[in-house]
């Protein structure tokens, strides 16, 4: 559901080249203090791969590679678990992500014109970014606000009761 | 010890035994993918559904361990039901490729659909694409459509090598093995994942459309590769002598042995049986003079050797016996010596590198014998028998196996040597830079090409097998040397190898008791 | 039928999130009861209280907890699910975000009962406000003394997949791996996270722990069914006019629920079908309507009561069209472990695609109740049963819709 065929340069995204992927010696200490949290420090993989994508903006093969350093952890391992879950990005992502629900409840709410309505607006289609870098576009599985339906996230936020106007409204927010 | 009941039949197992070896153990088979006793519990293919009493309904049999008044039942209709419904699922998305998959023949799919699938097919959907012909590495290659997702492969790099180049990336019915990408299946075990592949995912590259696996004979054997001596299959093309481009042996795979190598070999092992079939094989006698080769009968060459022995004196004679030779070859050699009173006898030639050595089979000694040479007290001082043939010393050397110009002497101090001695002996079955050198060059057939046995690095004495007929007229060592005592007049020379390892037997107390029989397929312990 | 809120008390107020609005409507008196009863003693009461699992499986809370290992000597976990995902349900959310405190002090009287010293709250990783507003009640705990005098509380974030709310498969993603189900047995009580004896419950199930130290497994027995205590958190949306999250007894009816708390259907206004309890729950017809909420009674009219997300449609909507939007939610999430899963669910997605496509055959439908009825029960997880719920019952219940697309 979140293939990206269309795929933005690093470069207009912001993004860290790969010789760049080290954290910083605070952020070394913080995966520490994450690995300290658990039994076995392993446990701390998901909260350090969110941690690395905040940091060099996607989850490359070169992070990959780095943070199984960090775990002693074989990077095929680290692999898995990044293609495993949805909320890694194996390239790079636009500035913002709308992610758009379109399981049943947002479907019955109609869902499916809102994310017409953002293709269009943004000119992109589903699992694309916009030329600009600017927007990346999803549709995803159930967030769990159906009483708001149809509804989106972007970026953190959940966004509520969408209709395109409100789309629009939103999509104007985000540079 | 809980006892229970399968099929109507009582066993009595281990404690920890699951369901699947309880039910092996009475010669009843459950089917199943994902299950391999060398790894894990993954429980992810779900064919190995059994029937337990006061269950409702089928449980896997690799995750279910036998309890003491179990009443399991294999084949009830539920049974039989629920396992061709698993096939299907199992071929959903697999490609419909057997006549191009060098799997087939021994594809358990194909095994499997046959006795418990038999279905008709009703997947008329595009199946899920996958990548094809990936090389993983030196040896393997994965077909991503043809894997089934048991997950064997990938626990053999994370439990057995510890390696973790494997991993199922995505999930649901994109699911897919590989590799992290960039890297490369490179450990010293690679190749046992394509043992272990029960689908056609993974092959190996070397055999890759070599020949079809219902032309392959098997012999049971020990890989010569180092000194643990893996026990394996020897895999013979005869019946289609054109394929594989005319090598006899199409490939080893390892035979399981609790004691020695549990399932595995390493890729070095499993890949070093390319001397028999190479073009240095030596195929009859010959003697060498002042740069001229000339062919040679056995009964000349052999009286040529047995007439050295007698014409030099015994302190005159050297001898460098090889570790690569079987137990029955050495003991024969020290029949020999003993005839004649050599004293000057070794067998430790030291290798140009240093071999490695792990923690899981591999060992430093290349040799598969090493350990038989010392038990039947052939161990000497092969630098000092070296330097007694450049010092003119030894006048006759008589060397098997060995290059000496490719170990970690100085090629000066051999060269030195080899040139010193009036008389140059050579025995083995490859030809090498020290045979070149030799005055009579005896060749011996290969270690798929006769009888005899090892005696690993813990004092295991295993039985090597004969797979396919000697070369040319390559003879065992045991027999070249039994002509020569013959010619030295000790009178009728044991006709087989086993004969020989019988008067082994009884001369040599480390060995007292063994024979062939006793050995049998697993091998048995000298006495310490 | 309107009964008092036990879950959703605070929940008109703004800062109903905060240690102080807690502690001003009676938070964190369970607690010091709590320490004063024996571990045994708790967990017979929560017994006695017949709280069930409100994640999904509706399993008895108070037997889970006694399947821990009597003297065990290391450590035990209490892990709380909070991921949060079946399509439908939206109850942990505003949990989490009104009244973190209520799962922390639950969490506090749980960890009692198991003797446990540590706990893990998973929090889905699209959850950002909620994880925010529960990990700032943590470190409030924290500086008020609850947390880290012998229980700590670690607030762990999902990186997005259905299958971690799964109770094993959570357990695997919590050790840092893919959200891949554990085989079972082992049982978690007995080798859960981290290789030891380990709790899985619920966000809502925990939050329920304080009002039954408080005010007795026999009042809130009373509240429910006689093998259902309580009160419970229905997520209602879909067609209803008033969409959106009601507490009442696990005992009222789904009728009550859609007409009476959520104002009634939309569309066109006739009720067409339900999904009772999460997207994995046996679809419902309009007539099938007046059974009660608990988990028997829904098991008894052949679906369940799940997390009580309640899906409501109108006679407008298709049912096929509904039923593909399911099936790729569950091709999408399967995990791939299992083959008759991860092959199926695939597969009949394919179809009920093609089907809405216009492009279906003959036999479509009869091979996906095939498909689906072989494949039930045959995997490690029940993710696949839950898929195979509404694969059956819009095929059966609303078939004549389906042929309807088929051509011939």
């Amino acid at each position: 559901m979140s293939s990206h065929a269309r795929v933005p340069s690093a470069a207009h995204a912001g993004l860290a080249s790969p010789a760049q992927v080290t954290f910083s010696p605070a952020q070394l200490a913080e995966v520490r203090r994450l690995q300290g949290l658990y039994p076995d420090p392993r446990a701390a993989l998901l909260p350090v791969l969110h941690m690395a994508q905040d940091t060099f903006g996607y989850v490359s093969l070169e992070v990959e590679e780095y943070v199984a350093g960090l775990f002693a952890l074989s990077p095929a391992h680290v692999h898995e678990v990044v293609t495993f879950y949805t909320l890694y990005f194996q390239t790079p992502k636009g500035r913002h992500v709308v992610a758009v629900c379109h399981n049943l409840s947002c479907h019955l709410a109609g869902a499916r014109a809102i994310i017409d309505h953002l293709e269009a607006r943004l000119g992109v289609t589903v699992g694309e970014t916009t030329d600009d870098g600017r927007v990346t576009l999803q549709s995803v599985e159930c967030l769990c606000a159906c009483e708001h339906a149809p509804m989106m996230q972007v970026d953190e936020r959940y966004e509520f009761d969408l209709t395109p106007e409100k789309v629009d409204r939103i999509l104007e927010r985000l540079r | 010890m809980p006892k229970l009941t399968i099929n109507g039949r009582e066993v009595e197992v281990p404690a920890g035994t699951n369901l699947i070896e309880a039910a092996r153990a009475l010669g009843v088979e459950v089917p199943h993918y994902c299950y391999h006793p060398g790894l894990s519990i993954a429980g992810q293919c779900r064919l190995c559904m059994v029937d337990i009493e006061k269950t409702p309904r089928p449980t896997i049999a690799c995750n279910t361990l036998a309890a003491d008044g179990m009443v399991v039942l294999t084949e009830t209709e539920r049974v039989k039901e629920t396992r061709r419904s698993i096939m299907e699922f199992h071929l959903i998305n697999h490609p419909l490729d057997c006549p191009v998959c060098d799997q087939a023949g021994e594809c358990w799919l194909q095994i499997y659909y046959m006795r418990h699938g038999l279905y008709d097919p009703r997947m008329t959907d595009e199946k899920v694409h996958k990548p094809k012909a990936v090389p993983l590495g030196p040896h393997v290659i994965l077909d991503a459509e043809r894997c089934i997702l048991c997950s064997r492969c990938v626990r053999f790099c994370d439990e057995v090598t510890g390696t973790g180049e494997l991993g199922i990336f995505h999930r649901g019915d994109q699911s897919e093995i590989g590799l992290f990408p960039g890297q490369e299946l490179a450990n010293k075990y690679s190749a046992n994942v394509v043992d272990i592949c029960p689908v056609g995912a993974l092959t190996e590259r070397d055999f890759r459309f070599a020949v079809r696996v219902w032309y392959l004979d098997v012999t049971k054997s020990v890989c010569p590769g180092c000194a643990r001596g893996c026990n394996v299959e020897v895999h013979v093309n005869r019946r289609r002598p054109h394929h594989n481009e005319g090598r006899r042996v199409a490939r080893l795979k390892p035979r399981f042995n609790a004691d020695v190598n549990k399932w595995w070999i390493c890729d070095a092992g499993r890949y070093g049986f390319k001397a028999v079939d190479d073009k240095t094989r030596l195929r009859e006698p010959f003697r060498r003079e002042a740069g001229t080769v000339t062919d040679a009968s056995w009964d000349e060459a052999i009286a040529a050797v047995a007439g050295a022995l007698e014409r030099y004196a015994p302190d005159e004679v050297g001898v460098l016996a090889s570790p690569r030779m079987a137990n029955e070859d050495l003991f024969a050699l020290r029949r020999v010596l003993e005839r004649r009173g050599i004293r000057r006898v070794a067998f430790r030639v030291p290798p140009a590198v240093d071999g490695d050595q792990d923690e899981i089979l591999i060992r430093a000694d290349k040799n598969p014998n090493a350990r038989g040479a010392e038990l039947l007290g052939l161990d000497g001082d092969a630098a000092a028998l070296l330097a007694a043939a450049r010092a003119r010393q030894v006048k006759c050397l008589w060397i098997f196996d060995h290059d000496l110009l490719a170990s970690a002497w100085p090629e000066a101090l051999v060269l030195g040597a080899l040139g010193a001695v009036e008389t140059l002996v050579w025995v083995g079955a490859n030809a090498n830079a020290t045979s070149e050198r030799a005055h009579w060059v005896l060749p011996a057939a290969a270690w798929v090409e006769r009888e005899g046995t090892y005696t690993n690095f813990e004092g295991r004495v295993q039985r090597l097998r004969q797979a396919v007929e000697p070369l040319g007229q390559a003879l065992p060592e045991w027999e070249i040397l039994g002509r020569v005592l013959e010619a030295l007049g000790a009178g009728a020379r044991p006709p087989r190898a086993e004969r020989w390892f019988r008067e082994l037997a009884a001369a040599t107390p480390a060995f007292a008791g063994l024979s062939y029989q006793a050995i049998g397929d697993g091998g048995q312990m000298v006495r310490a | 039928m309107t009964a008092e809120k036990l879950l959703m008390r605070n929940f008109d107020r703004a800062d109903s999130h905060t240690l102080e609005a807690y502690r001003a409507t009676g938070g964190y008196t369970a607690w010091p009861k709590a320490q004063a009863l024996d571990p045994a003693a708790i967990v017979e009461e929560i017994k006695q209280s017949n709280l069930r699992g409100l994640g999904g499986a509706g399993f008895p809370t108070g037997t889970k907890w006694s399947f821990i290992p009597k003297n065990h000597a290391g450590p035990v976990y209490l892990v709380i699910n909070a991921d949060e995902g079946e399509p439908g349900t939206f109850k942990d959310r505003y949990l989490l975000e009104r009244d973190p405190h209520a799962l922390i002090e639950g969490m506090l009287v749980a960890a009692r009962a198991i003797r446990s010293a540590r706990g893990f709250v998973y929090i889905r990783g699209e959850y950002v406000e909620p994880w925010r507003r529960f990990a700032a009640a943590v470190r409030e705990a924290y500086d008020a003394g609850y947390l880290g005098r012998g229980f700590d509380v670690v607030v762990h974030r999902g990186a997005g997949a259905y299958i971690c709310g799964e109770e094993t498969g959570l357990i695997a993603s919590l050790e840092g791996k893919k959200g891949w189900p554990k085989l079972k047995p082992p049982f978690p009580a007995i080798k859960g996270a981290f290789g030891a004896p380990t709790i899985v419950n619920n966000v809502e199930t925990i939050c329920h722990v304080p009002h039954i130290i408080n005010r007795g497994a026999a009042w809130f027995a009373a509240l429910g069914t006689k093998t259902q205590g309580g009160t419970r958190m229905y997520s209602v949306s879909g067609r209803v006019k008033r969409p959106g999250v009601y507490e009442a007894s696990v005992a009222i009816t789904l009728r009550q629920l859609i007409y009476d708390l959520a104002g009634g259907v939309t569309g066109n206004g006739r009720l067409k079908a339900v999904v009772p309890g999460g997207s994995s729950a046996a679809i419902l017809r309009a007539d099938e309507i007046d059974v009660t909420l608990d988990v028997d009674g829904l098991r008894n009219a052949g679906t369940m009561a799940g997390s009580a997300g309640v899906i409501v449609m109108d006679e407008t909507v298709s049912i096929p069209e509904a039923l593909m939007v399911v099936a790729r939610f569950y091709a999408h999430e399967s995990c791939g472990q299992c083959t008759p899963c991860r092959e199926s669910t695939g597969w009949i997605y394919k179809m009920c695609h093609r089907i809405v496509e216009g492009r279906g055959t003959k036999d479509d439908l009869d091979k996906i109740l095939d498909v689906a009825r072989r494949g039930a029960g045959t995997t490690i997880c029940a993710f696949y049963d839950g898929a195979v719920g509404p694969y059956i019952s819009y095929i059966e219940k609303f078939r004549s819709e389906f042929e309807a697309l088929i051509p011939t």
